[in-house]
């Protein structure tokens, strides 16, 4: 008996040695890009792990910087991610909606369509999206915020494994007691898909701030870094002119640093949500 | 702070010298009595961080051109990815760009850019030295107005380096570490020049004129070869921290890290023209890549416009706008004046840089063939695949044999 | 796939509303709305009718010109440099802009498709109001129209405008680039291009880009497979280590490892990649530690082929396994618990019960998103992108490099040097034909698709 709990003891130690040791491994890196943000450094270059000076001047520089409109940025990611939050949510979950409740003709083509178009690469389509967007004199927030949310109706998966789950004979009662189907989605579905509203809701909410690609593409052309949103612009710092990536190589960091404290909390908040909504959907399969 | 403080003086001592150049002499090239006639509104491309400077170049263009309205903004990624920026959306580029001299041909060839007027070009050949004017020189027309002149060369730690050991490549192996990268084309193909080989021929627009699938090619790649191993020959992505950090002791790079590497190492910082190279048992010396950075016109300005943006043009690279943009960036000027003007032969850099592009055993302009493209997609991967080893000396000639075809087609 | 159902013959044929049907039927057949107008279905009627109207404005102003000039993609295909005497400038006379000229022929092709497919609704519509009048049926009024919006065909009002979005964000765009696949559109004809077939294609499977495209797809497909296996595999260990008996603070343990994937990509990536540099803290510290002699080159552009694809597949690991760990935790924390307490009992040791048991199940239960993690792994354009740009260089590819994906090279092509916008166009067709092959073989399987 005593061999038996050592034993289990042992195991015990073992396998919290070997969590903290990944652990360990996992958080390395990000303790070093909060370090490097916090180092003195006129080479682009950090090559050690602990900074040999440390200094507040990157935080300092990126938040004064004239050419670097930071909290211009900011502003403008966060006008654009709100925007996007709100409408991308409302069609996602019109959509999801309509497909896993409703019973139309179109349905099996719709599926089969968008899971059609959902396969090709999505670069290739920005050059068109750019002349789309330039023809109705959109190459702004406004129509990057267009461009969010244009892609958000194929976005409809995992809500529609969540709408899947809650069952229909709610849905039934309620039409026999004489509600439209209106009625059914505004006063019983929405309600019930709290979990998957704050899930789609977050998702639309943090692509902008993580989008460098479209945003390039879209904003690049107006020449003025006051309109750009903060990814881009954190992008176009480095790559903006030759020896840039030297010179504003640790404001580049501390810029970084600011925008992922948020959206790491944001995600922290989120990941429950993404459970339920992925294993939702993924049980029907 | 610091950035902000670097502005401010800049822009201070900037104020000053434009006082006293505007004393000495009033605009010589431009008569007075046309230009309040030209008219229009231009939008101009810069680097992000020339704007501040270039807004007070354009206060002065103003001045002279007050019924031209310009808007100084920043271009998407940079002059060096003018071809790509510009050919995204020409008609919603800006109307005077700036790019280097290497992407003319092919943005000219597709319709991108006009040619510079007779009477301009008659300036810009009698004010600018002659590689300048020959750089932007494309079938026989001018196509951009140039400004700056880059060439790379050898940036040394003087308290590990004597001037005398950097006059060959040898010597500074013999004494220190030089760090460097051997994946970027634009600081080792020269070697295959040094070799004695042309690209796209002696002029640089010769399609058939490339000549390195040859011995002298083969002694080129074997060269590079040889580099791997030498211990005091560091590869290296990140050559300016290597300097900091005292395991090298020299660097191969630019005029626009100039200020950055003069910052590492203090009062230890040094320049000098490259050094010669050993090249199959003969000393030649190590050439490199000679760009021009020019202003260039838009095609797609509408009529109206044209003449507007073609007189901004013309302005921002005159002798005037040259020294300020040197003074702001280090950039050194093209104009035949201002390179014997005191500031810029005081200036250890601009003399390094100068001597480099004066004469063609330095270094050859970069070609404006189309093809450029390809040439350099394919240029590095061969670089690097002699120096690392993974193409084997037996397999040279085919590859050089190779390269060379591809980039000898006609597209 | 396809449900049959018994069809009930139409109670009456077209040809029979055209001859029997009043005036307003008659005028229908030309122009939508007079039917539901004379009915009193205002709201349909005028909506019909004005569809109609803005359509053929559009057509004649527009439309027409647009559809002629997508068979060639406008006349003038080279430009002419001329001196302006007046001014004192040269000026260039540009080709006709084949890029728009294409884009708003797809568009046009687009409404007409779109608008046909109205005008058969429409008629299915006024078979039904013919029979219903025929029969003595109510005919619904305007009210009732409008009433069935928000209840029994509430799936139209609730998708109008998202597929209008995703006509205009996802489908004009798809098929501009699968045209612009058919093309010389490359460097060569920036600004006017013409249609050349298949030449592209050929370009990439048998000419100058073969070379580079067949390596090329096999590393994507050996990366996907990695990427999607290393993932999983880890992510469901590292679940069962957080969920085992016995070890406190799970939440606290979980979200150490979420950190990692929380933080945006673009700023974990590009730091990765200064972190595995050859002179980067990870080589420093592994010889302040003497673990080496000399540094490792991970991802150089000089670095060997073998050691940087492992290195992205380890560093994808970095990335994935937290989210693929929270999943599975899910899935674990669901499992029934009496069949893995029945093998206890009947001997089986925990290697065992992971191995029939656990593992079998949370695999059942992610097959469909393994699928799309592997889609989304053949397109996964970030993490090589930002973390290697395709380096370590080789010097057998054309604009490639030994970790390029499809995706990362299709990108390079288009904005890289070259700008072959044409064999970009068809890589990405190829990617999709590949997605979607992987995918139908995989949901036949799982049989996902079904479901629906």
């Amino acid at each position: 008996m005593k061999s038996y709990h050592a034993q289990r003891r042992l195991s015990l130690v073992f396998r919290y040695c070997l969590l903290a040791l990944l652990a360990i491994l996992w958080i390395i890196p990000i303790v070093w890009i909060i370090l490097a943000s916090f180092s003195y450094n006129d080479t682009g270059f950090v090559s050690t792990f602990w900074p040999k000076q440390f200094t507040l001047q990157n935080y300092i520089g990126i938040f004064t910087s004239d050419q670097f409109p930071f909290l211009y940025w900011i502003r403008n990611t966060l006008l654009v991610s709100l925007v996007t939050m709100v409408l991308s949510t409302f069609v996602t979950i019109c959509v999801a909606y309509t497909l896993s409740r409703l019973r139309f003709a179109f349905r099996k083509k719709f599926l089969q369509i968008a899971l059609v178009l959902g396969m090709f690469p999505g670069f290739m389509s920005m050059i068109a999206l750019y002349y789309i967007l330039k023809n109705f004199n959109m190459l702004n927030l406004g129509g990057l915020t267009l461009v969010y949310v244009g892609g958000a109706g194929l976005g409809f998966y995992i809500a529609k494994g969540f709408f899947d789950t809650i069952p229909v004979a709610i849905d039934e009662a309620a039409v026999m007691d004489g509600a439209t189907k209106w009625q059914v989605f505004i006063h019983i579905g929405l309600p019930m898909s709290r979990p998957i509203i704050v899930y789609t809701a977050l998702t639309a909410f943090i692509g902008p701030w993580i989008d460098f690609i479209f945003s390039g593409i879209i904003l690049s052309s107006s020449g003025n870094a006051k309109t750009y949103t903060i990814a881009y612009g954190l992008y176009n710092m480095l790559h903006s002119t030759k020896g840039a990536s030297t010179t504003y190589f640790t404001e580049f960091i501390a810029g970084c640093v600011v925008i992922a404290i948020p959206i790491t909390i944001l995600f922290i908040i989120m990941q429950k949500f993404y459970v339920s909504g992925i294993t939702a959907g993924a049980d029907k399969g | 702070m610091k950035t902000w403080k670097k502005v401010m003086l800049g822009s201070v001592t900037l104020l000053a010298s434009m006082a006293l150049v505007a004393c000495g002499k009033s605009s010589s090239s431009t008569d007075t009595s046309s230009s309040k006639e030209v008219t229009g509104t231009v939008k101009l491309w810069v680097d992000t961080t020339q704007v501040p400077y270039y807004k007070t170049i354009v206060k002065n263009f103003n001045k002279e051109y007050p019924k031209v309205k310009v808007a100084v903004t920043q271009s998407p990624n940079g002059s060096a990815n003018a071809k790509t920026d510009v050919g995204k959306d020409p008609a919603k580029a800006a109307d005077v760009f700036e790019v280097p001299n290497d992407q003319l041909g092919s943005m000219a060839d597709q319709g991108y850019i006009n040619p510079l007027s007779p009477a301009s070009t008659k300036t810009v050949k009698a004010n600018n030295v002659s590689v300048a004017a020959k750089a932007v020189e494309w079938n026989n027309k001018l196509y951009a107005y140039p400004f700056a002149e880059q060439a790379q060369t050898l940036y040394y730690n003087k308290s590990k380096l004597s001037a005398e050991d950097v006059k060959t490549w040898d010597g500074i192996t013999a004494k220190g570490v030089i760090a460097t990268d051997f994946t970027n084309a634009y600081n080792y193909y020269p070697v295959f020049l040094s070799a004695g080989t042309n690209l796209y021929g002696t002029d640089g627009e010769t399609l058939k004129g490339t000549n390195v699938a040859n011995a002298k090619g083969v002694a080129a790649m074997t060269w590079l070869a040889q580099q791997k191993a030498n211990k005091n020959v560091m590869q290296t992505s990140n050559a300016l921290n290597q300097l900091k950090s005292g395991a090298a002791a020299a660097t191969l790079d630019g005029p626009w890290n100039s200020a950055n590497i003069k910052k590492i190492l203090g009062k230890n910082f040094a320049v000098a023209p490259y050094p010669t190279v050993n090249i199959n048992g003969k000393q030649v010396q190590l050439k490199a890549f000679l760009g021009i950075e020019a202003f260039a016109v838009n095609s797609h300005t509408s009529t109206k416009n044209q003449k507007a943006a073609a007189t901004l043009a013309e302005y921002i690279t005159n002798k005037k706008s040259q020294l300020i943009v040197y003074k702001n960036s280090g950039q050194i000027p093209v104009d035949k004046d201002a390179q014997a003007s005191d500031t810029i032969t005081s200036d250890p850099v601009a003399k390094a840089v100068m001597t480099m592009s004066k004469s063609s055993d330095h270094s050859i302009i970069m070609p404006k063939m189309a093809q450029m493209a390809t040439f350099w997609n394919l240029s590095a991967p061969l670089i690097n695949g002699a120096y690392t080893g993974s193409i084997k000396s037996s397999q040279y000639m085919d590859k050089l044999q190779t390269f060379q075809d591809a980039i000898s087609k006609e597209n | 796939m396809f449900k049959k159902h018994n069809k009930v013959q139409p109670p009456a044929t077209y040809r029979e509303v055209w001859s029997k049907g009043d005036v307003s039927f008659k005028l229908s057949f030309l122009l939508m709305g007079f039917v539901q107008l004379r009915h009193k279905q205002w709201a349909k009627g005028i909506a019909l009718l004005g569809i109609q109207i803005a359509f053929w404005v559009w057509f004649i102003f527009s439309g027409a010109s647009a559809l002629s000039m997508l068979s060639n993609l406008g006349e003038i295909k080279s430009k002419k440099v001329v001196f302006d005497q007046t001014q004192g400038v040269y000026l260039t006379k540009l080709p006709d802009n084949s890029v728009l000229i294409l884009l708003f022929g797809v568009l046009a092709v687009i409404l007409l498709l779109a608008m046909l497919g109205l005008y058969i609704a429409h008629l299915r519509s006024m078979r039904t109001l013919y029979v219903q009048l025929r029969d003595g049926e109510h005919v619904p009024t305007n009210h009732e129209n409008l009433h069935a919006l928000i209840d029994e065909r509430l799936h139209s009002t609730l998708l109008a405008v998202p597929i209008v979005l995703i006509v205009a964000f996802t489908i004009l765009p798809t098929v501009y680039m699968i045209s612009m696949a058919f093309t010389n559109y490359d460097g060569k004809h920036p600004i006017g291009f013409s249609w050349t077939g298949f030449k592209a294609f050929g370009n990439v499977l048998t000419g100058d880009l073969a070379g580079t495209f067949f390596p090329v797809l096999g590393w994507t497909l050996v990366w996907a497979v990695c990427a999607t296996a290393t993932t999983f595999f880890f992510g469901v260990l590292l679940a069962m280590l957080i969920e085992s008996k016995g070890i406190t603070h799970k939440g606290f343990w979980r979200t150490i490892f979420v950190i990692v994937y929380a933080v945006p990509q673009f700023v974990s990536l590009l730091m990765m990649a200064q972190f595995l540099d050859l002179q980067g803290p990870l080589n420093n510290i592994l010889m302040s530690i003497h673990l080496i002699s000399s540094p490792i080159n991970f991802i150089g552009a000089s670095a060997s082929p073998l050691v940087a694809r492992i290195t992205v597949i380890v560093v994808n690991m970095w990335i994935g396994i937290p989210v693929s760990m929270l999943i599975s935790t899910a899935i674990i924390q669901n499992l029934p618990q009496d069949q893995i307490e029945a093998a206890r009992i009947d001997g089986a040791n925990a290697w065992q019960v992971f191995r029939s048991i656990t593992f079998p199940q949370i695999l059942f239960v992610m097959a469909p998103s393994l699928i799309q993690q592997f889609i989304g792994n053949i397109n996964n354009f970030n993490v090589i992108y930002l973390l290697t740009a395709g380096y370590p260089m080789n010097n057998n590819y054309n604009g490639a490099g030994d970790t390029d994906l499809l995706v990362t090279w299709l990108y390079n092509l288009v904005f890289g040097q070259t700008q072959r916008y044409n064999a970009s166009a068809v890589l990405g067709i190829l990617i999709f034909i590949l997605s979607a092959v992987f995918s139908l073989i995989a949901y036949r399987r799982t049989n996902a698709f079904k479901e629906g």
